[in-house]
């Protein structure tokens, strides 16, 4: 057993010897502990007496560091101490260089790193501070493991039962350019046809089937290579030096979990840049980030077909290609979750298919939310929403489903029972799902007054209410916090760190988190507004801890009316006997929710061939 | 090295307390300070007035998505 003597050569401050004796006792290690005020003679004669394999002396005041300091090697010397021990300083008046030049063995400035005076203990090289986590080759999580998916409520079962064979035997005989393209893509990544190359035979006629069902944006893409305003190739040297610029190393990771596995924490990218978002990647990675979820531009919901190749933007959100994806997914880390989002557009089937091709471990698919606002017609989303999560449930790919319409002004119960639709879809095809329901001050809690008590009792009661229906993960989104962040750094990152505290002791799986320029609509996401966030929800994980918070009688109670709500929405749409009409109709949020039915793809569902 | 202003990822943020009568002084001042300070592509991100004067963070982008970045070149090598 290693014997440590620990000398603080300062008049008050022995807080971190003291917390330092304690760490390494548990460690197994015999201590001896001076008082504060112990001068540099008393620190000699001490370790004369029991001769440690290793001194640690600390000081914090900045007054006579140097003399004092320099005099303890000194007289160290003297006493012929140095053969058999070695000398450890550290204190915030410190620096590496003046540690050295004074003659230590080693110097630990600022934060105790734990992990790297265990190293200098032991004589080895530290591997890493002790915030940080060594990455192994197969600890990339499930959030769906250990969940049976068993309905918990048994009166929504036969509901949710009737409402989906109804969609399924709705959608048997119609199919989309969007299916058809996906099946195209995925026969030409069968068979090695690059579509930017496909200038004859069986590459060009697979090639022009597929841009028979594309746009004209899309078709002159691919025949004259003409791009579309705002885009422009990725250069090979960009590419060339990403490889040498990253070479940091990528096997150790700062947690931001102070205990258990969960929740994983999430941020979504999409800065129109695929170099630009693996520099970010690997920025929020480092900061404590699990997962990433990739964002595509707005438009290429809108549009039918999807471009090839290294190809970067102007403005918000990535654009969806294989060769992009692929990039990213080369420099994620081995411990990175990646989720491809496709829940809202013309693309959606297809991109599960470049998805899956990439390397993705998540999809997001919510037919729904993408059938509404700005999104897709519901007719033509239903059709190739279920194509997706039978996509998904063949790659075996879970998918979550982001309750995002409570942006618009819907209300959680009318949200929550798309959600459970979604749901039972997905487990009848095979898939494996994963609600997300939403942690926001929406137009809807704003108008009704039932956050101005407190933010905790309805997003608490928006999440307890998921053990209610079905045994399931739960992964609060998306981002959580959704409009209540100000351009603020401070207290964009502070709303989000309460939020996720709030959703991680309420046991959540996952959580979304956003970056401090939430609300900053004028240019891209910073790094610096990235690392706020994550700094932030560190600290209030710290803060938390184990402890949490326990429902209110008053979220209980909100519970209990969002439970009957949500079971009357769901009867409402079994009784109308058309999941597709019900969107139409506004049972799942109507005009004066906010809400009207997406436009993009209208008329375009056929129906397939006997 | 290189110029530090080429290691810069996307954008300098700069955090600063404006003594100032009003938010729209405030923000005025802080547009001035960005043209005094030679960052281009500057915007006033957050503004707020209280008391004395205006807590203010403003941004430039040295790299927007898309550009040609220059810690490319410098950090490869």
């Amino acid at each position: 057993m290693k014997k440590i003597l620990l000398a603080p050569l300062d008049p008050v401050h022995d807080n971190a010897v003291k917390l330092i004796q304690r760490r390494l006792r548990e460690a197994g290690y015999h201590t001896e502990c001076m008082p504060p005020g112990t001068n540099e003679e008393e620190a000699i004669g001490k370790a004369l007496e029991i001769c440690p394999d290793v001194i640690l002396v600390s000081r914090t005041l900045g007054y006579q560091s140097a003399e004092i300091l320099g005099r303890f090697v000194d007289l160290a010397d003297a006493a012929g101490l140095r053969d058999k021990t070695r000398l450890g300083v550290g204190g915030m008046a410190l620096t590496k260089e003046a540690g050295a030049e004074l003659g230590f063995d080693a110097i630990f400035p600022g934060d105790l790193d734990m992990n790297a005076l265990l190293a200098f203990i032991e004589n080895r090289p530290a591997s890493g501070d002790s915030a940080r986590v060594r990455v192994g080759t197969n600890l990339k999580p499930d959030i769906t493991a250990g969940y049976s998916y068993k309905f918990i409520d048994t009166r929504i079962e036969p509901i949710l039962d009737s409402i989906t064979a109804q969609i399924l035997d709705w959608v048997k005989d119609k199919s989309s350019g969007g299916i058809e393209r996906a099946e195209i893509r995925s026969q030409a990544i069968q068979e090695n046809v690059d579509f930017l190359q496909a200038g004859t035979g069986k590459g060009k006629a697979l090639r022009d089937r597929y841009l028979a069902l594309c746009d004209s944006e899309i078709q002159a893409f691919y025949r004259d290579g003409r791009l579309l305003a705002g885009v422009r190739k990725v250069s090979g040297d960009e590419i060339e030096v990403l490889p040498r610029l990253l070479k940091a190393d990528d096997q150790f990771y700062r947690t931001l979990r102070l205990n258990g596995s969960k929740p994983l924490f999430f941020v979504q990218y999409g800065t129109g840049c695929p170099v630009m978002d693996i520099m970010h990647i690997k920025i929020s990675e480092a900061w404590g980030a699990d997962g990433v979820l990739h964002f595509d531009p707005s438009w290429g919901a809108q549009h039918e077909g999807l471009m090839s190749g290294l190809l970067t933007h102007e403005h918000d959100g990535t654009i969806v290609t294989l060769e992009n994806l692929k990039l990213i997914k080369r420099f994620l880390s081995l411990r990175t979750v990646w989720n491809i989002r496709g829940h809202r557009g013309l693309n959606t089937p297809e991109t599960l298919v470049l998805g899956a091709e990439a390397g993705a471990d998540l999809f997001k698919i919510n037919i729904p939310y993408g059938s509404t606002g700005g999104g897709t017609d519901p007719a033509r989303l239903t059709v190739d929403g279920v194509y997706s999560i039978m996509l998904a449930s063949q790659y075996g790919i879970p998918f979550d489903i982001p309750g995002n319409d409570e942006l618009s002004g819907v209300p959680p119960h009318k949200t929550f029972a798309g959600l459970l639709i979604m749901m039972a879809l997905a487990l009848k095809l095979g898939a494996k799902p994963i609600p997300k329901p939403l942690m926001c001050f929406s137009p809807y809690m704003q108008i009704s007054g039932e956050m101005d008590e407190n933010s905790i009792d309805m997003n608490a009661a928006k999440l307890n209410i998921w053990r209610e229906f079905i045994d399931t993960p739960v992964w609060p989104g998306e981002p959580v916090g959704f409009m209540t962040h100000t351009p603020d750094r401070v207290q964009s990152a502070v709303s989000t760190a309460a939020y996720a505290s709030l959703a991680a002791s309420l046991g959540v799986d996952a959580i979304t988190m956003a970056s401090s320029d939430e609300a900053y609509a004028k240019g891209p996401i910073t790094a610096q507004a990235r690392v706020d966030t994550l700094r932030g929800v560190r600290e209030m994980m710290r803060f938390t801890g184990n402890s949490g918070y326990t429902a209110t009688p008053r979220s209980l109670r909100i519970q209990s009316r969002l439970h009957e709500d949500i079971i009357s929405v769901l009867q409402a749409v079994e009784k109308r006997g058309d999941f597709v009409a019900s969107i139409y109709e506004g049972l799942l949020g109507n005009s004066e929710d906010g809400l009207y039915p997406g436009r993009a793809g209208r008329g375009t569902v056929v129906t397939r061939q006997a | 090295m290189g110029k530090a202003t080429d290691h810069v990822l996307d954008a300098i943020d700069i955090e600063t307390f404006l003594i100032c009568n009003s938010a729209e002084e405030g923000r005025k001042l802080a547009e001035r300070l960005l043209v005094e300070m030679n960052l281009p592509r500057g915007d006033v991100v957050f503004l707020e007035h209280s008391g004395p004067g205006a807590r203010v963070r403003l941004r430039a982008y040295i790299h927007h998505p898309g550009d040609h970045y220059l810690w490319l070149e410098d950090g490869g090598k």
